[in-house]
């Protein structure tokens, strides 16, 4: 990877958050992780202050996205960013408790390009989270557009 | 209008039309009555007449035979004598008759007999006259008819005649007065009676006119009190539509949000494992490091050891981490249950036409397995094809069997029957086990959420009753259970052979 990929975790629940990065931790990713724990601080970071998001002009981002958050849906901001010229190559991994098929679909729709159900069953989540803690170590990750 | 003022008038009515139908009656035997009376006065009138035309002939009949008497004196032809003999025959009979029909009158009996004495006498008189002529002496004939004619005895018999027509005419004008008196009776009682029976006509017109108002004005009522349920029940039923929905947002809400805590804490949980196998590794080679003996490498994750209380500390700690983490799986499936019940509460049911048996055979054929390892036979008996829910029908069936199948009684074969039938557009189907059984007190517990009945024995969680009685309500049919302990159950289902997807899942 030329360029290190920036890891973007949306996750309004702070334990959540902390066991997502351990297990993407475990797996041997070793990328900086940003977290946010509600969307409005989310947004400002990706889109900047004049909600154009020039500043991750050429950077390499990869957004892991929980769809319940406490001050919007995660799919509002899913839309902005594929809507975003800068920021729409960015994979998004949507990371959510939510296993209705409806939701599911919606957010294919929108672009995201993985959708993941958490597991309450800690095994299968540590295990989840470390298979895509695998998946991020292969993936390519275009920088935004310049 | 109150129940008791409808049974008057109904009472009121009733004499009405007896009043009527009594005065008809009356008119009719009054009617009757007068009628033959009116024929006896009239038969009375004409008697009178019969017998004035009798006294007339009488009279008539001697004043024939006085003229041929005196024509026979004048000329002595022979026909005047045989007209004399023909009047004179026939005057007595006459006279006989006349007496008869008068012999009801004891003025005319008297005035008859002087009659008859005078016409006796007469005759007696033309006999003699006759007897002169036929012996050729006209002159005592003739000195006969003077004495006659001084005697007057025509007269006496006029008189007597004028006696009897005055009595009969006397008579006439009575019987005929009487008649007339008759008939004005019996047409005043028949307009009388046709008035009365006109009034009690339009009282009782009146009185069903006024009750067909009122019988309207309560249909009115009634029509509008009907249209006012109507809505009154569609908008309870939109209340409760929303009710549910909101229970059912509800449910769903909580069910999900209580989940991410539930990840939080089995993850902890899990971290705290790990660290508790870290500490105790510590504490272990800590306690070693103490002692004099040589330590002995323990190699990667294996379990410590422990001496006195650092080992019942460690187990402890394990224990006290053991139910922390049956405890989360419990939730965890309840919590899913839920979601489950609550995502099928959410679901369109699609109506199709469904062969009920195929689809209970491919059910039995999933379970075959399991039905073997119980050494239980499922017999399918021919049941009735249905519009319903397949997906809905599937998990009924198979639920219903996989119970029957799971609730054997240990020891005795299994023998499970779906047998099905139809009434009144509807389609029974039973599900029948020879199983443990369920005591009656358990009968309604058994469809309620989470709850269970009998030996706790086999696993489960007490949903599937209760998600099959919540399909089986959306599908508008109702579920019962006939069951004895120790004797077996029958589950019985009634669906609508034709269900249309109702307004119960129109807006879920």
């Amino acid at each position: 990877m030329s360029i290190p990929v920036t890891i973007i975790m949306i996750e309004d629940d702070e334990g959540h958050a902390r066991l997502i990065e351990r297990n993407i931790r475990r797996s041997g990713v070793n990328n900086d992780i940003v977290p946010f724990t509600n969307g409005t601080e989310a947004v400002n970071y990706l889109f900047g202050k004049d909600g154009s998001g020039l500043d991750h002009r050429g950077q390499a981002l990869l957004i892991l996205l929980d769809l319940n958050l406490p001050d919007m849906t995660g799919i509002d901001i899913l839309r902005r960013v594929k809507e975003n010229k800068y920021l729409k190559c960015a994979p998004v991994v949507v990371l959510t408790t939510t296993d209705d098929s409806q939701e599911i679909k919606r957010c294919y729709e929108l672009g995201c390009n993985v959708y993941i159900t958490k597991p309450v069953n800690y095994e299968s989540f540590a295990n989840a989270i470390r298979q895509l803690g695998l998946f991020f170590s292969v993936i390519q990750v275009p920088p935004a557009a310049p | 209008v109150t129940a008791d003022a409808t049974r008057r008038r109904a009472i009121g009515q009733i004499l009405l039309l007896a009043a009527g139908f009594l005065v008809l009656v009356a008119i009719s035997a009054s009617s009757v009555i007068f009628v033959s009376k009116a024929r006896e006065d009239s038969a009375l009138v004409v008697h009178t007449v019969e017998v004035e035309n009798q006294i007339n002939a009488v009279l008539l009949e001697i004043r024939r035979a006085e003229s041929a008497t005196r024509g026979y004196l004048l000329t002595l032809g022979p026909e005047f004598l045989s007209e004399h003999s023909a009047a004179v025959a026939t005057i007595i009979p006459s006279v006989e008759k006349l007496a008869q029909s008068t012999a009801d009158n004891p003025v005319q009996v008297e005035n008859a007999k002087k009659m008859r004495m005078a016409v006796e006498n007469r005759l007696d008189q033309f006999a003699r006259e006759m007897n002169f002529v036929k012996q050729n002496q006209p002159s005592g004939a003739v000195a006969l008819v003077r004495e006659a004619a001084a005697e007057n005895s025509s007269g006496t018999i006029r008189e007597a005649a004028l006696a009897m027509r005055a009595e009969e005419e006397r008579l006439f004008a009575a019987r005929t007065v009487a008649a007339d008196l008759s008939q004005r009776i019996a047409s005043t009682v028949t307009i009388a009676g046709s008035a009365l029976v006109i009034a009690l006509a339009a009282i009782s017109i009146f009185l069903v006119r006024r009750s067909a108002g009122a019988r309207d004005s309560a249909e009115a009522r009634l029509r509008d009190n009907n249209l006012h349920l109507e809505a009154t029940v569609d908008e309870r039923t939109t209340d409760l539509r929303e009710a549910n929905n909101e229970i059912q947002r509800f449910a769903y809400i909580v069910s999900h949000d209580l989940r991410s805590p539930l990840v939080n804490i089995m993850g902890f949980t899990s971290e705290l494992e790990e660290l508790r196998a870290d500490i105790f590794r510590r504490i272990a080679a800590l306690g070693r490091a103490v002692g004099t003996a040589p330590v002995p490498v323990l190699a990667g994750d294996a379990e410590p050891q422990l001496e006195g209380e650092d080992r019942q500390l460690s187990q402890d700690f394990s224990e006290a981490l053991a139910f922390i983490k049956s405890s989360i799986a419990k939730m965890d499936r309840l919590i899913t249950a839920i979601l489950n019940l609550t995502r099928e509460g959410r679901r369109e049911f699609e109506p199709v036409r469904i062969d009920t048996s195929e689809l209970i055979e491919a059910i039995v054929t999933t379970v075959a397995h399991q039905a073997s390892e119980a050494d239980a036979q499922i017999r399918i008996e021919p049941l009735p094809e249905i519009v319903s829910d397949r997906l809905a029908l599937e998990q009924i069936f198979s639920n219903l069997i996989d119970n029957a199948l799971k609730y054997l009684k240990p020891g005795v074969p299994g023998d499970i029957t779906v047998r099905g039938r139809t009434k009144l557009g509807f389609a029974i189907f039973e599900v029948a086990d020879n199983g443990r059984g369920i005591a009656p007190k358990d009968h309604q517990r058994i469809f309620d959420l989470f709850r269970r009945a009998g030996t706790q024995d086999k696993p489960g969680q007490g949903i599937g009753l209760a998600h099959v009685r919540a399909l089986v309500r959306r599908l508008g049919g109702t579920m019962s259970v006939h069951s004895e302990l120790n004797s077996g159950s029958t589950f019985t289902i009634t669906l609508p052979i034709e269900w249309a997807a109702s307004n119960r899942n129109r807006d879920t």
